[in-house]
């Protein structure tokens, strides 16, 4: 779709005001990520339509909705001092609580043929739950042909009509699908230049509980199960 | 219940401090703004327990964000209101809440000549946005604030002002681009 002035600054006011949406609206926010121009419309929208939140009366909210922030900010911090819970500070995602966490701690795995040619940072990391000993899933990245495995380890099937779906969380913006994965031996992803990057950045995956088939909104919309860092190896 | 040059650098003092990951900050923040944004969360998406859980994620995103605001996204309120409205506006469409399908607002639209919108937030719009809401017709205009404070999106405008899909959407657009150009005056 032409990416023209008019365009533009029609899709921005939209987005604003949030009559823009569906897919229409994460390609406009794809457009964003692409674009100062673009972002720069929405700013002029967000700060003219601002003000006509001003009026609406002030409503004290409830304090369990401090309670629960904090706890999801800072609880993992409290016990022991390990320092692995920062890792999953930098992402967040919008709409969205992290349910049954037990996935901050990583392992590294390794399991990396030599690779052929031009050294290439590559990832790799693993899945795990408290009170299992084996890892859920092991993850590694070939890095010659954007290849991501999974080889599920210690995973049990999905309740009935449900599946398990795999998403990069980026730095910013929505969380990337790479689909849904099975249960029982080793999965391949093929990610694309774009999922690459964003997974090159970020080095987070999470994994959320979907309808049988994946989510079908191209978001996540059931709990996230787990999320996991990757690291360099 | 504007907002005073004052309150805006003390919001802007607390932001930063945010951005260094100061927590005291953050709950000073959060005890600042957080009925106002709740208020409007709560009036976009008429749920309580949504309003609630968008509410708590905007304040997560700000937490991890405030490094990326930057004057060029407006005042700092400005900016959390966005930051709440469209987690607001996220929910709602993946919950696919609709409270009672609109009906709510039907009753209006038969009952009575002020259309589906609180005279209230027509009157305080109009305020707000320096007159330009006089230059659009009365269609554009409650077009435009229905999406913006009921979160209605073109389908729901369509069923609310009973009015043909192509119609209700070139009212917003039309009427968007008629107050940008008195906006930008």
């Amino acid at each position: 779709m032409n990416k023209t002035p008019e365009r533009i600054e029609n899709l921005a006011a939209e987005y604003v005001l949030g009559s823009l949406q569906g897919l229409a609206r994460k390609r406009f926010e794809r457009w964003m990520m692409e674009s100062t121009k673009v972002r720069q419309e929405v700013w002029f929208w967000e700060q003219k339509l601002g003000p006509l939140s001003v009026e609406v009366a002030e409503v004290n909210p409830p304090s369990s909705v401090w309670t629960s922030i904090e706890r999801r900010l800072w609880q993992q911090e409290r016990p022991a001092g390990k320092a692995q819970s920062r890792a999953n500070q930098r992402w967040f995602w919008p709409g969205w609580s992290i349910v049954a966490t037990a996935a901050a701690l990583v392992m590294a795995v390794l399991l990396l043929q030599p690779s052929q040619g031009i050294p290439q940072m590559q990832l790799s990391g693993a899945v795990v739950q408290a009170g299992i000993n084996d890892p859920l899933w092991l993850v590694s990245e070939t890095g010659s042909n954007n290849l991501l495995k999974l080889r599920s380890v210690a995973a049990n099937a999905a309740e009935t009509d449900k599946d398990y779906e795999l998403w990069i969380v980026p730095e910013n913006g929505q969380p990337l699908s790479l689909g849904v994965i099975p249960v029982g031996g080793v999965h391949q992803v093929t990610l694309t230049d774009a999922a690459r990057d964003a997974l090159s950045q970020s080095r987070t995956l999470a994994i959320s509980l979907e309808p049988s088939g994946g989510s079908l909104t191209g978001a996540p919309t059931g709990p996230i199960l787990h999320v996991t860092q990757l690291y360099e190896i | 219940m504007s907002q005073t040059k004052n309150d805006q650098d003390d919001l802007m003092r607390l932001l930063v401090a945010v951005s260094r990951e100061d927590r005291d900050a953050f709950q000073q923040l959060y005890h600042r703004v957080s009925a106002r944004m709740f208020g409007m969360c709560l009036k976009l998406a008429g749920q309580r327990d949504l309003a609630e859980d968008a509410l708590q994620e905007a304040f997560l995103q700000i937490w991890h964000r405030a490094r990326e605001y930057h004057t060029d996204r407006g005042m700092p309120l400005s900016w959390m209101m966005s930051i709440a409205r469209y987690r607001t506006l996220d929910m709602m469409r993946a919950r696919k809440i609709r409270r009672n399908g609109g009906e709510e607002h039907l009753e209006y639209v038969e009952d009575g000549r002020e259309g589906p919108l609180d005279e209230s937030l027509r009157s305080a719009g109009e305020a707000q946005l320096s007159g330009c809401l006089n230059e659009l017709s009365d269609a554009q205009r409650d077009s435009i604030l229905l999406s913006y404070y009921k979160g209605l999106t073109h389908d729901e405008l369509a069923h609310v002002l009973s009015t043909p899909l192509g119609t209700v959407k070139s009212w917003v657009r039309r009427g968007l681009m008629t107050l940008k150009r008195c906006l930008e005056q």
